[in-house]
Protein backbone atom coordinates (compact mmCIF):
# COMPACT_ATOMS: atom_id res chain seq x y z
CA UNK A 1 0.00 0.00 0.00
CA UNK A 2 1.29 3.66 -0.99
CA UNK A 3 0.81 5.60 1.91
CA UNK A 4 1.09 9.55 1.18
CA UNK A 5 1.12 11.93 4.24
CA UNK A 6 1.27 15.73 2.57
CA UNK A 7 1.72 18.91 4.69
CA UNK A 8 0.51 17.18 7.51
CA UNK A 9 -0.55 19.16 11.01
CA UNK A 10 -1.57 18.29 13.90
CA UNK A 11 -2.46 19.84 17.16
CA UNK A 12 -4.09 19.32 20.40
CA UNK A 13 -5.97 22.05 21.14
CA UNK A 14 -3.39 24.79 20.65
CA UNK A 15 -0.95 23.08 20.92
CA UNK A 16 0.86 21.86 17.38
CA UNK A 17 2.14 18.82 17.51
CA UNK A 18 2.99 18.08 13.99
CA UNK A 19 3.86 21.09 11.30
CA UNK A 20 4.02 20.53 7.69
CA UNK A 21 5.53 16.83 7.68
CA UNK A 22 5.48 15.19 4.24
CA UNK A 23 6.51 12.17 3.43
CA UNK A 24 6.04 9.05 0.91
CA UNK A 25 5.61 5.53 1.87
CA UNK A 26 6.00 3.00 -0.36
CA UNK A 27 4.97 -1.00 -0.40
CA UNK A 28 7.72 -2.67 1.55
CA UNK A 29 9.03 0.07 3.31
CA UNK A 30 10.71 -0.22 6.57
CA UNK A 31 10.60 3.31 8.07
CA UNK A 32 11.19 3.80 11.78
CA UNK A 33 10.31 6.75 13.66
CA UNK A 34 12.14 8.45 16.61
CA UNK A 35 12.64 11.76 18.66
CA UNK A 36 12.00 13.13 22.60
CA UNK A 37 9.32 12.17 24.29
CA UNK A 38 6.51 15.00 23.00
CA UNK A 39 7.96 15.03 19.60
CA UNK A 40 4.88 13.92 18.04
CA UNK A 41 6.08 10.18 17.18
CA UNK A 42 2.66 8.43 18.35
CA UNK A 43 0.26 11.63 17.02
CA UNK A 44 1.83 10.23 13.78
CA UNK A 45 1.10 7.23 13.73
CA UNK A 46 -2.13 8.03 15.08
CA UNK A 47 -3.16 10.30 12.81
CA UNK A 48 -2.01 7.09 10.02
CA UNK A 49 -4.61 4.99 12.06
CA UNK A 50 -7.35 7.17 11.76
CA UNK A 51 -7.54 7.46 15.59
CA UNK A 52 -6.73 11.39 15.53
CA UNK A 53 -8.81 13.03 13.33
CA UNK A 54 -6.97 15.25 10.14
CA UNK A 55 -7.81 16.88 7.84
CA UNK A 56 -9.17 16.17 4.38
CA UNK A 57 -6.23 16.16 2.11
CA UNK A 58 -3.81 15.47 4.62
CA UNK A 59 -3.17 11.22 4.16
CA UNK A 60 -3.87 9.27 1.53
CA UNK A 61 -3.65 5.62 1.35
CA UNK A 62 -3.15 4.01 -2.56
CA UNK A 63 -4.38 7.61 -3.35
CA UNK A 64 -7.42 7.66 -1.16
CA UNK A 65 -8.03 9.92 1.24
CA UNK A 66 -8.02 9.06 4.75
CA UNK A 67 -11.23 10.57 5.74
CA UNK A 68 -13.01 8.44 3.15
CA UNK A 69 -10.74 4.93 3.84
CA UNK A 70 -12.77 2.24 5.87
CA UNK A 71 -10.16 -1.27 4.57
CA UNK A 72 -8.38 -1.07 7.86
CA UNK A 73 -7.78 -4.72 8.45
CA UNK A 74 -4.93 -3.67 6.29
CA UNK A 75 -3.17 -2.05 9.33
CA UNK A 76 -1.89 -4.26 11.99
CA UNK A 77 -1.25 -1.98 15.34
CA UNK A 78 0.51 -3.17 18.19
CA UNK A 79 0.17 0.11 20.55
CA UNK A 80 2.72 1.33 22.98
CA UNK A 81 3.05 -0.53 26.20
CA UNK A 82 -0.32 -2.39 25.13
CA UNK A 83 -2.08 -0.36 27.09
CA UNK A 84 -5.17 0.09 25.16
CA UNK A 85 -5.55 -3.80 26.09
CA UNK A 86 -7.32 -4.84 29.43
CA UNK A 87 -5.46 -7.70 30.15
CA UNK A 88 -6.50 -7.98 33.70
CA UNK A 89 -9.30 -10.33 32.77
CA UNK A 90 -8.73 -13.88 32.87
CA UNK A 91 -7.84 -14.81 29.42
CA UNK A 92 -5.65 -17.30 27.94
CA UNK A 93 -3.06 -16.83 24.57
CA UNK A 94 -5.65 -19.04 22.45
CA UNK A 95 -8.72 -16.79 23.67
CA UNK A 96 -7.24 -13.61 22.96
CA UNK A 97 -6.48 -14.85 19.42
CA UNK A 98 -9.41 -16.63 18.51
CA UNK A 99 -11.41 -13.60 19.63
CA UNK A 100 -9.48 -11.07 17.40
CA UNK A 101 -9.98 -14.02 14.52
CA UNK A 102 -13.27 -12.05 13.11
CA UNK A 103 -12.62 -11.99 9.25
CA UNK A 104 -11.97 -15.32 7.46
CA UNK A 105 -8.41 -14.61 6.70
CA UNK A 106 -7.39 -14.42 9.96
CA UNK A 107 -9.29 -17.63 11.02
CA UNK A 108 -7.03 -20.07 9.54
CA UNK A 109 -3.93 -18.04 10.69
CA UNK A 110 -3.18 -18.11 14.47
CA UNK A 111 -2.43 -21.38 14.88
CA UNK A 112 0.61 -20.86 12.04
CA UNK A 113 1.62 -17.62 13.64
CA UNK A 114 2.05 -19.00 17.49
CA UNK A 115 4.25 -21.79 15.67
CA UNK A 116 6.56 -19.04 13.47
CA UNK A 117 7.02 -16.63 16.69
CA UNK A 118 7.71 -20.33 18.44
CA UNK A 119 5.55 -19.59 21.07
CA UNK A 120 3.00 -22.57 20.23
CA UNK A 121 3.05 -23.68 23.86
CA UNK A 122 2.02 -21.29 25.96
CA UNK A 123 -1.03 -21.23 23.88
CA UNK A 124 -3.14 -22.22 27.24
CA UNK A 125 -1.56 -19.88 29.44
CA UNK A 126 -3.01 -16.88 31.14
CA UNK A 127 -1.61 -13.33 29.47
CA UNK A 128 -1.00 -12.50 32.61
CA UNK A 129 1.47 -14.79 33.48
CA UNK A 130 2.98 -14.06 30.41
CA UNK A 131 6.77 -12.39 30.26
CA UNK A 132 7.16 -8.84 28.54
CA UNK A 133 8.70 -10.56 25.24
CA UNK A 134 5.78 -13.18 25.42
CA UNK A 135 3.04 -10.66 25.73
CA UNK A 136 4.66 -8.74 22.98
CA UNK A 137 4.89 -11.81 20.66
CA UNK A 138 1.22 -12.46 21.25
CA UNK A 139 0.22 -9.25 20.30
CA UNK A 140 2.60 -8.67 17.44
CA UNK A 141 0.66 -12.06 16.10
CA UNK A 142 -2.85 -10.60 16.76
CA UNK A 143 -1.97 -7.08 14.62
CA UNK A 144 -0.57 -10.10 12.04
CA UNK A 145 -3.65 -11.91 12.05
CA UNK A 146 -5.54 -10.75 8.67
CA UNK A 147 -2.75 -10.39 6.61
CA UNK A 148 -2.19 -6.80 6.80
CA UNK A 149 0.23 -4.75 4.20
CA UNK A 150 1.23 -2.60 6.40
CA UNK A 151 2.58 -3.12 10.79
CA UNK A 152 2.70 -0.35 12.78
CA UNK A 153 4.31 -1.06 15.96
CA UNK A 154 4.51 2.06 19.04
CA UNK A 155 7.75 1.37 21.35
CA UNK A 156 6.92 -2.20 20.93
CA UNK A 157 10.15 -2.78 23.27
CA UNK A 158 9.63 -0.63 25.95
CA UNK A 159 9.13 -2.91 28.74
CA UNK A 160 11.10 -6.20 26.95
CA UNK A 161 14.32 -7.50 27.94
CA UNK A 162 17.69 -7.21 25.61
CA UNK A 163 17.21 -10.44 24.14
CA UNK A 164 13.62 -10.49 23.52
CA UNK A 165 14.50 -7.13 21.95
CA UNK A 166 16.83 -8.47 19.55
CA UNK A 167 14.48 -11.13 18.85
CA UNK A 168 11.41 -8.92 18.26
CA UNK A 169 14.13 -6.45 15.40
CA UNK A 170 14.92 -9.72 13.97
CA UNK A 171 10.99 -11.06 13.70
CA UNK A 172 10.43 -7.45 11.76
CA UNK A 173 12.95 -7.67 9.62
CA UNK A 174 11.80 -11.10 8.70
CA UNK A 175 8.30 -9.34 8.27
CA UNK A 176 9.54 -6.55 6.37
CA UNK A 177 11.76 -9.18 3.52
CA UNK A 178 8.37 -10.59 2.85
CA UNK A 179 7.06 -7.16 1.87
CA UNK A 180 5.12 -5.62 4.72
CA UNK A 181 5.55 -2.31 5.09
CA UNK A 182 6.18 -1.46 8.92
CA UNK A 183 6.57 1.69 10.41
CA UNK A 184 8.01 1.96 14.02
CA UNK A 185 8.92 4.25 16.27
CA UNK A 186 11.47 3.45 19.06
CA UNK A 187 13.35 5.08 21.88
CA UNK A 188 16.13 3.03 21.72
CA UNK A 189 19.82 2.22 20.49
CA UNK A 190 19.05 -0.68 18.58
CA UNK A 191 18.22 1.26 15.29
CA UNK A 192 21.68 -0.58 14.11
CA UNK A 193 20.03 -3.80 14.73
CA UNK A 194 16.93 -2.51 12.13
CA UNK A 195 16.83 -2.52 8.39
CA UNK A 196 15.08 0.34 8.00
CA UNK A 197 14.81 2.09 4.36
CA UNK A 198 14.00 5.35 5.82
CA UNK A 199 14.65 6.90 9.53
CA UNK A 200 12.20 9.89 10.42
CA UNK A 201 13.56 11.95 13.32
CA UNK A 202 11.09 14.41 14.93
CA UNK A 203 11.83 17.29 16.96
CA UNK A 204 10.39 19.09 19.95
CA UNK A 205 10.79 22.23 17.80
CA UNK A 206 8.21 20.57 15.10
CA UNK A 207 11.04 20.35 12.98
CA UNK A 208 11.88 16.73 11.51
CA UNK A 209 14.55 14.87 9.31
CA UNK A 210 13.95 11.84 7.14
CA UNK A 211 17.19 9.79 6.25
CA UNK A 212 17.20 6.99 3.53
CA UNK A 213 20.05 4.60 3.21
CA UNK A 214 22.60 6.77 1.89
CA UNK A 215 21.21 9.96 1.45
CA UNK A 216 19.34 13.06 3.38
CA UNK A 217 15.91 14.10 2.45
CA UNK A 218 14.07 17.28 4.57
CA UNK B 1 -38.57 -27.74 58.43
CA UNK B 2 -37.88 -24.17 56.67
CA UNK B 3 -35.97 -25.38 53.94
CA UNK B 4 -38.09 -28.88 53.88
CA UNK B 5 -40.88 -26.36 53.27
CA UNK B 6 -39.74 -24.28 50.85
CA UNK B 7 -38.15 -27.12 48.23
CA UNK B 8 -41.79 -28.03 48.49
CA UNK B 9 -43.57 -24.86 47.78
CA UNK B 10 -40.83 -23.97 44.91
CA UNK B 11 -42.20 -27.08 43.07
CA UNK B 12 -45.70 -26.87 43.92
CA UNK B 13 -46.84 -23.01 44.16
CA UNK B 14 -47.12 -21.43 41.17
CA UNK B 15 -45.48 -17.96 42.39
CA UNK B 16 -42.17 -20.06 43.71
CA UNK B 17 -41.81 -22.05 40.57
CA UNK B 18 -42.06 -19.20 38.22
CA UNK B 19 -39.47 -16.97 40.44
CA UNK B 20 -37.77 -20.34 40.15
CA UNK B 21 -37.14 -20.49 36.28
CA UNK B 22 -36.69 -16.71 36.54
CA UNK B 23 -33.97 -16.98 38.47
CA UNK B 24 -32.36 -19.72 36.38
CA UNK B 25 -32.87 -17.50 33.55
CA UNK B 26 -31.35 -14.33 35.05
CA UNK B 27 -28.81 -15.85 36.74
CA UNK B 28 -26.99 -16.95 33.38
CA UNK B 29 -27.93 -14.07 31.72
CA UNK B 30 -26.72 -10.94 34.63
CA UNK B 31 -23.33 -12.53 34.95
CA UNK B 32 -22.52 -13.27 30.63
CA UNK B 33 -23.66 -9.64 29.85
CA UNK B 34 -21.84 -8.57 33.18
CA UNK B 35 -18.56 -9.82 32.19
CA UNK B 36 -18.80 -7.83 29.35
CA UNK B 37 -19.17 -4.71 31.50
CA UNK B 38 -16.26 -5.38 33.71
CA UNK B 39 -13.56 -6.13 30.61
CA UNK B 40 -15.08 -2.98 29.14
CA UNK B 41 -14.23 -1.06 32.76
CA UNK B 42 -17.85 -0.22 32.95
CA UNK B 43 -19.24 -1.73 36.22
CA UNK B 44 -21.46 1.37 36.85
CA UNK B 45 -23.28 1.49 33.57
CA UNK B 46 -26.04 -1.14 34.53
CA UNK B 47 -26.84 1.24 37.37
CA UNK B 48 -26.70 4.73 35.27
CA UNK B 49 -29.16 2.53 32.75
CA UNK B 50 -31.23 1.22 35.42
CA UNK B 51 -31.82 4.68 36.65
CA UNK B 52 -32.80 6.12 33.24
CA UNK B 53 -34.85 3.04 32.51
CA UNK B 54 -36.94 4.30 35.80
CA UNK B 55 -37.54 7.46 33.69
CA UNK B 56 -39.64 5.45 31.06
CA UNK B 57 -41.20 3.70 33.95
CA UNK B 58 -42.77 6.57 35.77
CA UNK B 59 -43.45 8.13 32.08
CA UNK B 60 -45.25 5.22 31.58
CA UNK B 61 -47.45 5.66 34.56
CA UNK B 62 -47.78 9.05 33.97
CA UNK B 63 -49.26 8.76 30.87
CA UNK B 64 -51.75 5.85 31.75
CA UNK B 65 -53.21 8.39 33.97
CA UNK B 66 -54.70 9.88 31.00
CA UNK B 67 -56.13 7.00 30.04
CA UNK B 68 -54.01 6.17 27.49
CA UNK B 69 -52.93 2.67 26.39
CA UNK B 70 -49.41 2.68 26.21
CA UNK B 71 -47.76 -0.05 24.73
CA UNK B 72 -50.12 -2.23 26.44
CA UNK B 73 -49.86 -1.18 29.43
CA UNK B 74 -46.74 -2.67 30.66
CA UNK B 75 -44.11 0.20 31.98
CA UNK B 76 -41.40 -2.03 30.84
CA UNK B 77 -41.21 -1.30 27.19
CA UNK B 78 -40.84 1.99 28.03
CA UNK B 79 -38.08 1.63 30.71
CA UNK B 80 -36.76 -0.26 27.78
CA UNK B 81 -36.94 2.23 25.16
CA UNK B 82 -35.52 5.13 27.88
CA UNK B 83 -32.75 2.37 29.06
CA UNK B 84 -31.49 2.66 25.04
CA UNK B 85 -31.49 6.32 25.21
CA UNK B 86 -29.74 6.75 28.57
CA UNK B 87 -27.01 4.65 26.89
CA UNK B 88 -26.56 6.57 23.59
CA UNK B 89 -26.01 10.12 26.22
CA UNK B 90 -23.21 7.98 27.82
CA UNK B 91 -21.77 7.31 25.11
CA UNK B 92 -21.96 11.26 23.30
CA UNK B 93 -20.93 12.64 27.05
CA UNK B 94 -17.69 9.89 27.19
CA UNK B 95 -16.34 11.56 23.87
CA UNK B 96 -16.81 14.95 25.54
CA UNK B 97 -15.22 13.67 28.59
CA UNK B 98 -12.22 11.49 27.17
CA UNK B 99 -10.03 11.96 29.92
CA UNK B 100 -12.98 11.70 32.54
CA UNK B 101 -15.11 8.85 31.13
CA UNK B 102 -16.87 8.24 34.63
CA UNK B 103 -18.61 11.47 34.38
CA UNK B 104 -20.82 10.34 31.71
CA UNK B 105 -22.15 8.15 34.03
CA UNK B 106 -22.96 10.62 36.98
CA UNK B 107 -24.58 13.00 34.80
CA UNK B 108 -26.83 10.57 33.20
CA UNK B 109 -28.09 8.83 37.10
CA UNK B 110 -28.85 12.39 37.96
CA UNK B 111 -30.94 13.32 34.76
CA UNK B 112 -32.70 9.64 35.68
CA UNK B 113 -33.40 10.20 38.94
CA UNK B 114 -34.48 13.43 38.70
CA UNK B 115 -36.79 12.92 35.83
CA UNK B 116 -38.09 9.32 37.13
CA UNK B 117 -38.99 11.33 40.49
CA UNK B 118 -40.72 13.78 39.06
CA UNK B 119 -42.76 12.02 36.62
CA UNK B 120 -43.62 9.29 39.68
CA UNK B 121 -44.70 12.52 41.71
CA UNK B 122 -46.64 13.70 38.59
CA UNK B 123 -48.26 10.06 38.27
CA UNK B 124 -49.10 9.52 41.79
CA UNK B 125 -47.46 6.59 42.05
CA UNK B 126 -44.65 7.15 44.74
CA UNK B 127 -45.93 3.92 46.67
CA UNK B 128 -44.75 2.14 43.69
CA UNK B 129 -41.52 3.10 43.79
CA UNK B 130 -39.70 0.61 46.43
CA UNK B 131 -40.98 -2.20 44.04
CA UNK B 132 -38.71 -0.77 41.50
CA UNK B 133 -35.98 0.23 43.27
CA UNK B 134 -35.43 -3.38 44.94
CA UNK B 135 -37.65 -5.34 42.64
CA UNK B 136 -39.70 -8.63 44.00
CA UNK B 137 -38.92 -11.71 42.00
CA UNK B 138 -41.59 -13.76 43.93
CA UNK B 139 -44.24 -11.47 41.81
CA UNK B 140 -43.41 -11.87 38.55
CA UNK B 141 -46.44 -12.97 35.86
CA UNK B 142 -46.37 -15.58 33.29
CA UNK B 143 -46.53 -12.77 30.95
CA UNK B 144 -42.90 -11.19 32.69
CA UNK B 145 -41.70 -14.89 32.66
CA UNK B 146 -42.07 -15.45 28.91
CA UNK B 147 -40.76 -12.06 27.99
CA UNK B 148 -37.11 -12.73 30.11
CA UNK B 149 -37.19 -16.27 27.99
CA UNK B 150 -37.42 -14.43 24.84
CA UNK B 151 -34.89 -11.66 25.74
CA UNK B 152 -32.73 -14.59 26.79
CA UNK B 153 -32.76 -16.08 23.35
CA UNK B 154 -32.72 -13.21 21.48
CA UNK B 155 -29.48 -12.38 23.28
CA UNK B 156 -28.20 -16.05 23.37
CA UNK B 157 -28.92 -15.49 19.09
CA UNK B 158 -26.51 -12.16 18.99
CA UNK B 159 -23.79 -13.37 21.07
CA UNK B 160 -23.67 -16.35 19.29
CA UNK B 161 -23.35 -14.57 15.60
CA UNK B 162 -21.74 -11.52 17.49
CA UNK B 163 -19.72 -12.56 20.45
CA UNK B 164 -16.38 -12.05 19.02
CA UNK B 165 -17.08 -8.56 17.47
CA UNK B 166 -18.48 -7.74 20.84
CA UNK B 167 -15.23 -9.12 22.95
CA UNK B 168 -12.77 -7.88 20.59
CA UNK B 169 -14.64 -4.04 20.95
CA UNK B 170 -14.63 -4.90 24.84
CA UNK B 171 -11.11 -5.99 25.55
CA UNK B 172 -9.47 -3.72 23.01
CA UNK B 173 -11.74 -0.20 21.20
CA UNK B 174 -9.04 0.89 19.79
CA UNK B 175 -7.53 -1.61 17.72
CA UNK B 176 -10.90 -3.53 17.39
CA UNK B 177 -11.08 -1.91 13.73
CA UNK B 178 -7.83 -3.25 12.70
CA UNK B 179 -9.34 -6.63 13.56
CA UNK B 180 -12.24 -5.82 10.88
CA UNK B 181 -14.80 -4.96 13.24
CA UNK B 182 -17.12 -2.28 12.70
CA UNK B 183 -16.67 -0.67 15.99
CA UNK B 184 -19.81 1.78 16.48
CA UNK B 185 -22.20 -0.81 15.44
CA UNK B 186 -20.46 -3.55 17.50
CA UNK B 187 -20.84 -0.92 20.69
CA UNK B 188 -24.56 -0.25 19.75
CA UNK B 189 -25.47 -3.73 19.19
CA UNK B 190 -23.91 -4.22 23.22
CA UNK B 191 -25.58 -1.10 24.17
CA UNK B 192 -29.03 -2.03 23.12
CA UNK B 193 -27.93 -6.14 24.87
CA UNK B 194 -27.35 -4.28 27.93
CA UNK B 195 -30.46 -2.38 28.12
CA UNK B 196 -32.45 -5.31 27.26
CA UNK B 197 -31.00 -7.43 30.27
CA UNK B 198 -31.29 -4.24 32.68
CA UNK B 199 -34.68 -3.30 32.05
CA UNK B 200 -35.84 -7.06 32.65
CA UNK B 201 -33.61 -7.57 35.27
CA UNK B 202 -35.54 -4.05 37.14
CA UNK B 203 -38.88 -5.80 37.84
CA UNK B 204 -37.49 -8.65 39.18
CA UNK B 205 -33.93 -7.14 41.31
CA UNK B 206 -34.81 -3.26 40.99
CA UNK B 207 -32.66 -0.63 39.73
CA UNK B 208 -30.62 -0.39 42.99
CA UNK B 209 -29.34 -3.74 42.80
CA UNK B 210 -29.10 -4.36 39.03
CA UNK B 211 -25.50 -3.92 39.28
CA UNK B 212 -24.77 -6.13 41.78
CA UNK B 213 -26.22 -9.44 40.35
CA UNK B 214 -24.21 -8.21 37.40
CA UNK B 215 -20.96 -7.50 38.57
CA UNK B 216 -20.49 -9.08 41.62
CA UNK B 217 -20.15 -12.86 40.88
CA UNK B 218 -18.02 -12.08 37.56
CA UNK B 219 -15.87 -10.40 40.87
CA UNK B 220 -15.82 -13.37 42.55
CA UNK B 221 -15.29 -15.42 39.70
CA UNK B 222 -12.37 -13.51 38.26
CA UNK B 223 -10.59 -14.98 42.25
CA UNK B 224 -10.22 -18.54 40.04
CA UNK B 225 -10.80 -18.16 36.78
CA UNK B 226 -8.25 -18.91 34.43
CA UNK B 227 -9.55 -18.21 31.24
CA UNK B 228 -12.68 -15.99 30.22
CA UNK B 229 -14.19 -18.74 29.17
CA UNK B 230 -13.83 -20.59 33.33
CA UNK B 231 -14.81 -16.97 35.09
CA UNK B 232 -18.12 -17.14 32.75
CA UNK B 233 -18.61 -20.50 33.67
CA UNK B 234 -17.90 -19.89 37.59
CA UNK B 235 -19.35 -16.31 37.83
CA UNK B 236 -22.70 -18.37 36.35
CA UNK B 237 -22.92 -21.07 38.89
CA UNK B 238 -22.23 -18.45 41.95
CA UNK B 239 -25.30 -16.34 40.07
CA UNK B 240 -27.44 -20.00 40.53
CA UNK B 241 -25.98 -20.46 43.59
CA UNK B 242 -26.96 -16.84 44.70
CA UNK B 243 -30.45 -17.07 43.05
CA UNK B 244 -31.38 -20.52 45.11
CA UNK B 245 -30.31 -19.74 48.30
CA UNK B 246 -31.40 -15.67 47.61
CA UNK B 247 -34.82 -16.81 47.36
CA UNK B 248 -35.34 -19.56 50.22
CA UNK B 249 -33.68 -16.23 52.67
CA UNK B 250 -36.97 -14.22 50.59
CA UNK B 251 -39.07 -16.92 51.54
CA UNK B 252 -38.08 -17.80 54.98
CA UNK B 253 -37.48 -14.48 56.40
CA UNK B 254 -39.92 -12.57 54.57
CA UNK B 255 -37.50 -10.08 53.28
CA UNK B 256 -37.04 -8.76 49.90
CA UNK B 257 -35.72 -11.09 47.38
CA UNK B 258 -33.67 -9.00 45.30
CA UNK B 259 -31.92 -8.25 48.45
CA UNK B 260 -31.25 -11.42 50.04
CA UNK B 261 -29.96 -12.86 46.31
CA UNK B 262 -27.73 -9.98 46.29
CA UNK B 263 -25.87 -10.39 50.14
CA UNK B 264 -25.69 -14.31 48.85
CA UNK B 265 -23.74 -13.01 46.15
CA UNK B 266 -21.88 -10.49 48.38
CA UNK B 267 -21.32 -13.53 51.17
CA UNK B 268 -19.76 -15.87 47.95
CA UNK B 269 -17.50 -13.10 46.99
CA UNK B 270 -15.76 -12.95 50.90
CA UNK B 271 -15.38 -16.12 51.26
CA UNK B 272 -13.91 -16.57 47.49
CA UNK B 273 -11.51 -13.96 48.65
CA UNK B 274 -10.72 -15.26 52.39
CA UNK B 275 -10.06 -19.09 50.27
CA UNK B 276 -7.77 -17.62 47.55
CA UNK B 277 -5.49 -15.73 50.81
CA UNK B 278 -5.37 -18.66 52.36
CA UNK B 279 -4.46 -20.65 49.68
CA UNK B 280 -1.68 -17.79 48.52
CA UNK B 281 -0.06 -17.67 52.09
CA UNK B 282 -0.09 -21.59 51.66
CA UNK B 283 2.13 -21.52 48.90
CA UNK B 284 4.66 -18.88 49.84
CA UNK B 285 5.20 -20.54 52.95
CA UNK B 286 5.67 -23.32 50.83
CA UNK B 287 8.47 -21.35 49.13
CA UNK B 288 10.05 -19.73 52.19
CA UNK B 289 10.34 -24.09 53.45
CA UNK B 290 12.13 -24.82 50.42
CA UNK B 291 14.65 -22.34 50.81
Amino acid sequence: MLIEIRNLSFAYGHKTVINGLSHTINPGDYLVIKGKNGSGKTTLIKCLLGINPVKNGMIFFDGKDINSFNNWPKFGYVSQNLDDFNYEFPLTVEELLKFSTVTKASKKNYLKLLDQMGILDIINQNINSLSGGQLQRVFIIRAMLNNPEVLILDEPTASIDKQNTEFFYQTINELNKQGITVILITHTEFISHINYTHLLTMSLDLTFNIVTNDKEDN
Amino acid sequence: MLTLSFLQDLFQQDFMLRALLTGIILGALAPLIGSIVVVRRLSFIADTLGHFSLVGISVSLYISTFGISFFLEKPLYLGLVFSIIGGILIESFRRSYKNYKEISMVIVISLGSAMSAIFFSLAKKTGSLYQYLFGSILTVTNYYLILIFITAIIISILFILFGKQILAVSFDETTARFLGVNVSLFQFIFMVVLSMVVSVLLESVGVLLISSMMIIPVAAAMRFGWSFKSTLIISIVFSELSILLGLWMAYSFIIPSGAAIVSINILILLIVSIVRKIYIHKNLSKLDTLK
